[in-house]
Parts: structure tokens; sequence; C-alpha cells
């Protein structure tokens, strides 16, 4: 029987790590969209989405045959050194310190590189979009794949987590599709700090249960570790703001 | 090739995006396997250490990389 108590942060972190990261690539597929045409940006995302989706075939039944224990202390390792380097990164956004993820600078970024690409490689402009439509799928699907796997296998939640990544891709490209332009007013690190929030959580719970650790309240730590990781990740934030500001004056 | 480079690259990057907080937590996890099964700690204090460690590791990363 699904407990919730796992379920729920499982799906929701699907969800909003999905979001993000389907954000991402699709401000590429749509600097490919208007300099190409929709043509080689669709044919570069479905190559991509086959790809993505032969990857979880293939390595979706393999998972079957690892010990619970020892797959448990795999995902969780791989969650935390994950998690914590986002926490540190959304950290360092909201103190100030790194610059906001902006996906209209990207957008223009990439419009550019394409079309000094295209300049130079005149015979094959739908082949480079496509390519680079392809390589912003793969690699921002590549992550979606990683946490619906890290966060779904431990608890046989694999297709509720996959529910919530497929959830937020159709959501984002709905509302792309309606916008049309890059989705920039996306929090996105929020996002991603609520995102590292539960990932480290799912780390620490993980790794605990690989080695053995029967945690208090079994499922209901999780919401501990999450809040205590979501103090420690403000707290830091806070205490970089304090001293940049601090030494500003 | 490039696209293949860019894959790894991207997947390298997903875990080592700082080598120092990787190091610390692959410390931090053995040294909680060491103090379970060598030490004979309980399961419980391990636990506390392996979740006081990471949570460690987040503010002496932020704090660290924003020096």
């Amino acid at each position: 029987m699904t407990e919730w108590s796992t379920a729920v942060p499982a799906v929701s972190a699907a969800f909003l790590a999905s979001s993000v990261e389907v954000v991402e690539a699709f401000t590429i597929i749509l600097v490919v969209a208007v300099l190409r045409g929709w043509r080689p940006a669709l044919l570069g995302t479905a190559a991509a989405l086959a790809l993505l989706a032969a990857i979880v075939v293939i390595l979706g039944p393999l998972l079957g045959y690892v010990p619970l224990s020892l797959l448990q202390l795999v995902i969780g390792v791989m969650l935390l050194l994950f998690g914590i380097g986002w926490l540190r990164k959304a950290s360092l956004r909201a103190a100030g310190v790194i610059p906001l993820h902006d996906e209209n600078a990207i957008f223009a970024k990439e419009s550019a590189q394409l079309s000094e690409e295209a300049k130079r490689n005149k015979t094959s402009l739908d082949w480079i979009a496509g390519i680079a439509a392809f390589k912003a799928v793969l690699l921002e699907g590549l992550e979606v794949v990683f946490i619906v796997i890290a966060v779904g296998a431990g608890r046989g939640l694999l297709w509720p987590a996959s529910l919530g990544a497929a959830a937020a891709c159709a959501l984002v490209l709905v509302a792309g599709g309606i916008a049309h332009r890059p989705l920039s007013r996306v929090p996105e690190n929020t996002l991603k700090f609520a995102v590292a929030v539960m990932l480290s959580a799912f780390g620490v719970f993980w790794t605990g249960e690989g080695l053995g650790i029967d945690w208090p309240g079994h499922d209901l730590a999780l919401p501990v570790f999450a809040a205590l990781f979501l103090a420690v990740g403000l707290l830091a934030a806070t205490l970089v703001r304090r001293r940049t500001e601090g030494t500003a004056t | 090739m490039t696209i293949l480079k860019d894959v790894l690259g991207e997947l390298f990057a997903m875990f080592v995006a700082d080598v120092r907080i990787t190091t610390a937590i692959l410390a931090i996890i053995a040294v909680t396997a060491i103090l379970m099964d060598l030490a004979g700690v309980s399961a419980l204090v391990a636990g506390g250490f392996l979740l006081a460690g990471c949570l460690l590791t987040v503010i002496v990363g932020v704090l660290g990389a924003a020096r």
C-alpha cells in the first residue's frame, strides 16, 4: 500500500524538479522554433524524449534485481550529492552571490549562438537547430530521469513519481505554448530551493535506511529532515547576505 | 562526440558540483558506516551523526563559496 508520507514528497519533488528542468529546456526549444520553425524543434525534442524513454525502459527493470538496501544506499548517496549541491547553489542565489537564472537572457544568448552557427554552416541549418533542441531536452531530461528514479525506486513509487514529472512537462509546455516566449516569470530559484530541500531529505533518509538505520517515526522522519534542510539553507543564505551587506557598508 | 561529451560532463556535474562538498558528504557517510559496523555505536546515534554532518556541510559549503 502507498504510504502517503513518502508518496506526497516523492511526487512533489518529481513535479517541481521537472518543472524547473522543462522550463530550461523549453527556452532552447523556443529559440530553435523562432529561428528555424517548429519542425526541427519538435524533431529534436521527440528524438531526445525517445532516447530518454529507452534509457528508462532499459534501466528501469534492472533496478528490480538490485537488493533493496543496496539500492537505497546508492540512490541515497547520489541524492545527497545532487540535493546538497543544488541547495548550496540555491542558497547562494537567494543570498545574491550567484545571479538568478534569467530565461530571457538565456533566450537571447542561445539565439545569438545559433544564428552565428547557422551563418558559418549554411547547408544544414535545420540539422544544427534540431541538434540544439535534442541536446537541451536530453541534458535537462537526464536530471528529470535521475530524480524520478531516485525518489521513486526506494519505495516502489516509480509510477507516481513519473506521473508527477509528466504532469509538470505538460503544464510547462501548455503554458509555454500559450505564452510563446521564455517562461521567465517562473520562480525558478524558489522551486530549486524546495526541490533541493526534498532531495537532501530523501538522501539522508535512504542513505540511513541503506546503512541499516531505522529512523524514528519511519516515513514521518522525511518531513522533519526537509524542515531542517530548509531552515539550514535559509540560515546560510541569511548569514551570507548579512556578511555581504556588512562588507559593503 | 560533442553530445556524448556534454552528456558525460552533465552527469559528472550533477554529482560533483563542488569537489569539497562531494568529498565531505562521502566522508560523512563512510564515518557513519564505520561508527555502526566497527565502533558498535547505536544506529540512532549514527543516524544523528549522518543528519548533522549533512546539515553542517550545507552551511560550511555556502559560507565557504561566498568568501
